[in-house]
């Protein structure tokens, strides 16, 4: 299924958008994990444009997995129109709905309580066998970092997914290739992790998960259902977008000063203009 | 009033109880133990709301946590190490959350005698009960596990019911089950009050009927819901007899009996409170019966603790 160029454009621009509001967040508040967020913002933007309508009352739910890159959930849930504006600023403050990770009990549209990792594919079985029960033909998307990977959880989830022949359930692996720590690889390899999900029985695409063509053409393949679980690994890159924090483990979770904070938006607002190039 | 006519194993009557409810949004969760825990003829009469998840309880909680926030009510039964021990931080995960699954728990304290003690779950209750949202039901009868699961269905939340493996024997039972009240099942005076959960019920009955021949005169209190916890009776009792006595199938750290303690400590006068239960060590194997009574959750030795307490009655 091709995408009209407009569209792409526009995904394009939400997803940098939704960049500074991570940046805004995460400056107000002093605290929380930038360089996660950004490596999977431009797969979050696509997958809520083009996959789910709160509207409805059946819908594809969104699991993050790696619940440390919720401020990237709060952007889009806030250009959706269900996080406010104002309350951006309340990001892991006290009263706020806006939680360090994210709790379904303050906010509901954020569909699982995550912050624990190797737990979210888990729940997507879940959700995905009770939908297949349930006669709807709704997705569940997943998103895990490829830190993540080395949770013994998420081995037995890749197991019962292929073993219920999920094709309703659709993991997105941040492959960023960082951790708290360094490098995955080094920390803990996680190895060739496409032949892996293969071999335990998923359809398994990877993209560049930076360009937007490609992250559109992967979800539309892996939304027909062809008796298999889908996983997409994206190949990212921890803190995209602001070329001081690319690849920076000190990214990982950080503060920003006022200049920093500057800097980072005058890079954004350049690469907003570059779209239209 | 209702009375059970001969001793009963709750986990033989697992799936039975569970068909009763007619509500179609159950769905019951596995890891490979359906044959133990008795949900396999469950399986085979209901396979379309069957779940076997294979031998990874960690997963399996979650799973359940995913079928719940899609509307479904997931069941899941394992023995009561898997079910609550194994995977706490999954189990934690749901109950922040405040997911509606339900979680039956087989085999608990030493009711898995054989198997030793990797397998005795002494710790479910302190681990269950420290977590915000969850409700504990702990059934002493047949007809109080059929409201139990009834009343979970009805409640909203995550909800841990223990079922007991080994022989419980007939109790009577006549007030509604419901959440934070226990229910006086004798009360004969105010020499003690003797207060159990469902798995010790054995004990507890035994060492009331050897108390009351020898002349002590009590109270015998079902506590059925651990959490909510029945506050306000057992502050009352506390004021009125000479000493309470908790008896469960459990470790006297973080159970019944710590959680009877913690609703008494903030009060200038209550009567002491004793305990029966496992000590603070690791079991070994056995037959139920003999580990229960080496390990002291037995009617003489529940009768003893009340006696070495209050002294030896003359006359």
């Amino acid at each position: 299924m091709k995408m009209e160029k407009e569209n792409i454009i526009g995904l394009k621009v939400a997803a940098i958008e939704n960049r500074k509001k991570i940046l805004r967040m995460i400056f107000k508040a002093h605290s929380g994990h930038l360089g996660g967020s950004l490596s999977i913002i431009d797969i979050l933007t696509a997958i809520y444009a083009l996959d789910v309508d709160f509207a409805a009352q059946e819908r594809s739910r969104v699991i993050l997995s790696k619940g440390h890159a919720v401020p990237a959930q709060y952007a889009v849930l806030n250009s959706l129109g269900i996080v406010k504006d104002e309350e951006l600023d309340t990001l892991r403050q006290i009263n706020s709905r806006l939680q360090g990770h994210p709790c379904i009990t303050k906010l509901k549209e954020i569909d699982a309580t995550t912050g624990l990792l190797g737990q979210g594919l888990s729940q997507g079985i879940g959700m995905a066998l009770a939908k297949k029960i349930n006669g709807d033909n709704h997705r569940v998307y997943v998103i895990v970092g490829d830190g993540e990977m080395n949770e013994g959880q998420i081995w037995e989830a890749l197991m019962q997914s292929a073993h219920y022949s999920l094709d309703n359930l659709i993991l997105i692996v941040d492959r960023n290739k960082l951790c708290l720590s360094g490098e995955v690889d080094k920390v803990m390899s996680i190895g060739d992790i496409t032949s892996k999900i293969k071999a335990f029985g998923w359809n398994v695409q990877q993209i560049d998960g930076h360009n937007m063509e490609q992250i559109v053409n992967a979800l539309h393949t892996a939304q027909i259902p062809l008796g298999k679980p889908n996983a997409i690994i994206c190949n990212t890159i921890k803190g995209k977008g602001v070329s001081f924090m690319e690849n920076q483990i000190q990214w990982h979770s950080a503060t920003l000063s006022e200049n920093q904070y500057k800097q980072a938006l005058i890079e954004l607002e350049q690469q907003e203009r570059d779209v239209f190039q | 009033m209702k009375i059970t006519i001969e001793t009963v194993s709750l986990r033989d009557h697992v799936t039975e109880v569970l068909e009763k409810s007619l509500d179609d949004r159950i769905i019951v969760l596995d890891s490979d133990l359906s044959k133990s825990t008795g949900t396999s003829i469950f399986a085979t009469r209901y396979p379309h709301r069957y779940i076997e998840c294979g031998i990874s309880e960690a997963s399996a909680i979650s799973i359940a946590t995913g079928l719940a926030i899609e509307g479904k009510i997931p069941f899941y039964v394992g023995f009561s190490l898997f079910a609550i021990c194994s995977a706490w931080t999954q189990l934690r995960m749901a109950c922040y959350a405040n997911a509606n699954i339900k979680l039956i728990g087989t085999h608990p304290g030493i009711d898995n005698g054989y198997d030793g003690a990797s397998h005795h779950a002494n710790e479910d209750i302190a681990l269950a009960r420290s977590l915000p949202n969850m409700k504990i039901m702990v059934p002493a009868s047949l007809q109080e596990f059929e409201a139990a699961i009834d009343l979970a269905i009805k409640t909203c939340g995550p909800v841990y019911i223990r079922c007991a493996r080994d022989e419980i024997p007939p109790i009577p039972m006549s007030e509604q089950l419901l959440w934070g009240k226990s229910e006086i099942i004798y009360d004969n005076g105010n020499d003690y009050a003797l207060i159990f959960e469902g798995t010790a019920t054995k004990a507890a009955i035994e060492g009331f009927e050897i108390l009351k021949r020898k002349g002590y005169l009590g109270k015998l209190i079902n506590i059925r819901s651990i959490k909510p916890l029945d506050i306000d009776l057992i502050r009352k009792i506390s004021t009125e007899v000479s000493v309470l006595l908790t008896v469960e199938n459990h470790s006297v750290i973080g159970g019944l009996g710590g959680a009877v303690a913690e609703s008494l400590a903030s009060l200038s006068h209550h009567a002491p409170v004793i305990y029966v239960g496992i000590a603070d060590i690791f079991t070994e194997s056995g037959p139920t019966a003999e580990l229960k009574s080496a390990y002291g959750i037995s009617g003489e030795h529940v009768a003893d603790s009340i006696i070495d307490f209050i002294g030896e009655k003359i006359g």
